[in-house]
């Protein structure tokens, strides 16, 4: 740009740069006073005609008010018109860059000299038949046994250099491609008629010309995404129908995915681990491991799902049908309901037999008075598990204090001689686990203060109890 | 230098054109096509390559064009235009000193095609539209047939000229004149192929054309017949959906090249070696056949529409 170079200018675009940013106003008060550039215009700028300076119509530079450039006008809907004429211009200017030769027959006969410089009879060369190998077939020969590009088929949808048929042009981001590949689109133009799966096909011929040592699978293994500019691929959206039209979707920045298993919707575990392949190259590098066994990432990211889910429930009400047991060591089945708030014993009617060992009333305790959850023993029969109560915890109820009310919790602060409780049962083995997996959460959620306390008596206990066999 | 990023298959050059407006240009041993280039306005009848393999001819409704081969740009770069209906042939001097056309406005043409001898435009008029135009490999002979079913000898230096009927009112559709100037053939639109062997005219005098052979080459239209290099064999096309192979020393049939489903089969070109052959066909493909075995070796996807023209050059090792 000329006015780079113009010292003057760019004084002057300094001094109304500062003039009209400061909003304090005093860049404007020191320097409104003596205008620099104009003073040093004529030093500076010594082939300046001073009397052209005078009439000069660039003075723009001696301003600092805004100047909207005439041509810069507001943005306005071009009408069809407009858009038709610009490519017939173009077309116009296509055109410039044809040259043109017109059919044109000289009537002056051609002197007997040019016509012997242009038309030269030559004999035809005998003997052509000595067979020399060709290229074509020096090359055919070094690729015998090129397989065939599966994709081929596709080819009849390039929709490059068409003319008179609609294309679409796409920018497809090949996920299933190595790191140094997939970061960028490639550019695929097909005509508007392919459907979904025609252009998976084609962008499949198109990626196995250019990536030629990647292992690609047939059509069907992969997906067309939503995808944004920068590459990241939409997964709160489903692959575009493979059966539908191109033309029924006006994306043109889309991901092709490659799916795990062959289903029509990608489903969860899939899109965790392409979230996994397009995450930083930090972790990339730390675990290149991580793509060879993307079946155990898989399964390990299942798995912290489960937990998290397992957590996320915990507080939500569940009851099971467990055998309580006494100390007499005589079992009675209760309902035992577990939630986030209380954890309550109901028996059950019990219709089969007329004896009841055991008379279990119901129960109820707050959840804040239950200290421990464990599992005492495991038998082939079932697995006993014990949970650990306050007794004073609510009013000192004790433990048949029917219906804890949850309103008048204690402080913790209180209970400051804690006797604690506890109920065995016995379940199945799964249920079992899955009870005292479901109490544990609950209470390390909550932290209650008979926690807090049995846990510190339990140490106590531990603690004296190695002191005393210490001795 | 034909396409970038393509230096192993330098030399080697297959172009494709027909009813979809484009041209594309394939890597011969692998069937990529390598580049498209557009053909607006119209169909593309006829391709050639100049004798320097710089340019590609390309001919259609009313024009001539051609396209550049060394860069990469899509659109023609000269365009040859005055003729009034469809330019059905064109060729080049061995050295590239002109250009000629065959058109159906009953004209053949020479063009002084790179503008450097501005006398060398030279016109012949025929009867019917022309459908084929052949130069006799001593470079100044242009043999021109038409849809009235004659055969014209133009002599280019004397302007004299001849004509041969092989058969009354039936469209010569292709002639070909075999690399060593000794033979000619001839297809007409009944299948029926004719053979002169030639002699050459003393100093001055046209070549002398004496009928040999005629033989029923296919059972519908013939579309092309052409010698391979070695002119050991002829090759004809056909609407009958075949491309065959004649021995050229008795006229028995050694291939038939055919295809479920290829329909049309409108052109043929040999490997410089004899060995292969291409052929263009409706179906929208181009493909590579071993002449010995008479097997599809390769197959060149990617047309929209019917492929009717082919343009090749090989190299010699």
């Amino acid at each position: 740009m000329a006015l780079y170079n113009n010292k003057l200018w760019l004084l002057s675009h300094i001094r109304d740069s500062f003039i009209s940013t400061d909003d304090t106003g005093m860049s404007e008060l020191v320097m409104v006073g003596d205008d620099v550039p104009k003073q040093l215009a004529d030093k500076l700028d010594c082939y300046r005609d001073p009397e052209d300076s005078e009439d000069d119509e660039d003075t723009s530079h001696e301003s600092y008010d805004f100047h909207l450039d005439v041509d810069f006008e507001v943005q306005r809907q071009r009408s069809n018109t407009a858009v038709r004429l610009e490519k017939l211009d173009n077309a116009k200017k296509r055109a410039a860059k044809v040259k043109n030769i017109k059919w044109e027959f000289s009537p002056v006969r051609p002197t007997e000299q040019e016509l012997g410089e242009l038309f030269v009879r030559k004999e035809p060369k005998k003997n052509v038949s000595n067979t020399r190998k060709s290229l074509l077939s020096e090359k055919l020969e070094q690729c015998t046994n090129l397989p065939q590009n599966p994709y081929i088929e596709y080819a009849k949808f390039d929709g490059s250099a068409q003319v008179g048929i609609l294309t679409r042009k796409y920018k497809i981001f090949l996920t299933m491609l190595p790191e140094e590949h997939r970061n960028y689109p490639m550019t695929v133009s097909c005509i508007a008629t392919a459907k979904i799966e025609e252009l998976i096909g084609f962008i499949l011929l198109k990626c196995s010309t250019i990536h030629g040592d990647f292992p690609l699978k047939p059509v069907s293994h992969y997906g067309l995404y939503i995808t944004e500019e920068d590459g990241e691929v939409d997964h709160d959206f489903p692959n575009l129908d493979p059966k539908e039209s191109v033309a029924k979707f006006g994306f043109t920045c889309l991901g092709l995915v490659e799916h795990k298993q062959i289903t029509k919707n990608v489903s969860f575990e899939s899109s965790q681990t392409i979230i996994q392949h397009e995450g930083s190259d930090e972790i990339n590098k730390i675990s290149s491991k991580l793509h060879m066994d993307d079946a155990q990432q898989i399964t390990a990211n299942m798995h912290l799902m489960k937990v998290h889910a397992t957590a996320m429930e915990a507080p939500l009400y569940q009851s099971y049908r467990v055998y309580i047991v006494n100390k007499m060591r005589a079992k009675a089945e209760i309902q035992l309901g577990i939630s986030g708030e209380k954890i309550e014993i109901d028996p059950l009617q019990q219709k089969n037999s007329k004896f009841t060992f055991v008379r279990q009333k119901p129960v109820s305790h707050h959840i804040d008075s239950v200290a421990w959850c464990e599992v005492t023993d495991t038998k082939s029969s079932g697995t006993a598990f014990r949970v650990v109560y306050s007794s004073s915890f609510g009013g000192g109820g004790g433990s048949t204090n029917v219906n804890v009310n949850v309103g008048s919790i204690q402080s913790p602060i209180l209970q400051t001689s804690t006797s604690f409780k506890h109920y065995d049962f016995e379940a199945d083995h799964n249920t079992a686990e899955e009870i005292v997996q479901k109490i544990n959460l609950i209470l390390e959620l909550r932290s209650s203060g008979s926690r807090k306390e049995y846990l510190a008596s339990r140490e106590r206990k531990q603690r004296r109890r190695s002191f005393h066999s210490n001795k | 230098m034909v396409v970038e990023g393509s230096n192993e298959n330098d030399q080697i050059i297959l172009a494709t054109g027909g009813y979809d407006h484009t041209i594309k240009i394939w890597q011969t041993h692998t069937g990529i096509c390598q580049r498209t280039m557009q053909h607006a306005e119209s169909q593309v009848n006829a391709l050639e390559i100049t004798p320097d393999k710089s340019c590609l001819a390309a001919t259609g409704y009313q024009h001539i064009r051609m396209y550049d081969l060394a860069s990469n740009n899509p659109n023609p770069t000269v365009n040859y235009e005055g003729i009034t209906k469809n330019v059905t042939g064109v060729g080049f001097q061995e050295d590239g000193k002109w250009m000629y056309t065959g058109s159906e406005d009953c004209s053949a043409r020479i063009w002084d095609y790179r503008l450097k001898s501005p006398h060398a435009a030279k016109i012949f008029q025929t009867s019917a539209p022309v459908t084929c135009v052949c130069l006799h490999p001593n470079q100044v002979e242009l043999l021109v047939g038409d849809q009235s079913g004659v055969i014209h000898l133009w002599d280019l230096k004397t302007d004299h000229n001849e004509q041969f009927i092989p058969e009354g009112d039936t469209m010569i559709l292709d002639i070909d004149v075999d690399s060593e100037g000794t033979h000619m053939a001839a297809v007409n639109s009944k299948g029926r192929c004719y053979i002169w062997s030639l002699t050459f005219g003393r100093e001055g005098e046209p070549t002398k054309m004496h009928p040999k052979h005629k033989f029923d080459a296919h059972k519908r239209q013939a579309l092309k017949c052409r010698f391979s290099p070695d002119s050991t064999l002829l090759v004809t096309t056909s609407a009958d959906q075949t491309a065959r192979i004649w021995k050229t020393c008795d006229f028995t049939l050694l291939q038939e090249l055919t295809q479920d489903n290829q329909r049309w089969v409108w052109d043929a070109v040999f490997s410089s070696d004899s060995q292969y052959i291409f052929t263009a066909s409706s179906d929208g493909c181009a493909k590579l056949w071993n002449v010995k075995s008479g097997h599809m070796e390769r197959e060149y996807a990617g047309h929209q529409k019917a492929v009717i023209a082919l343009a090749f050059r090989d190299a010699v090792l």
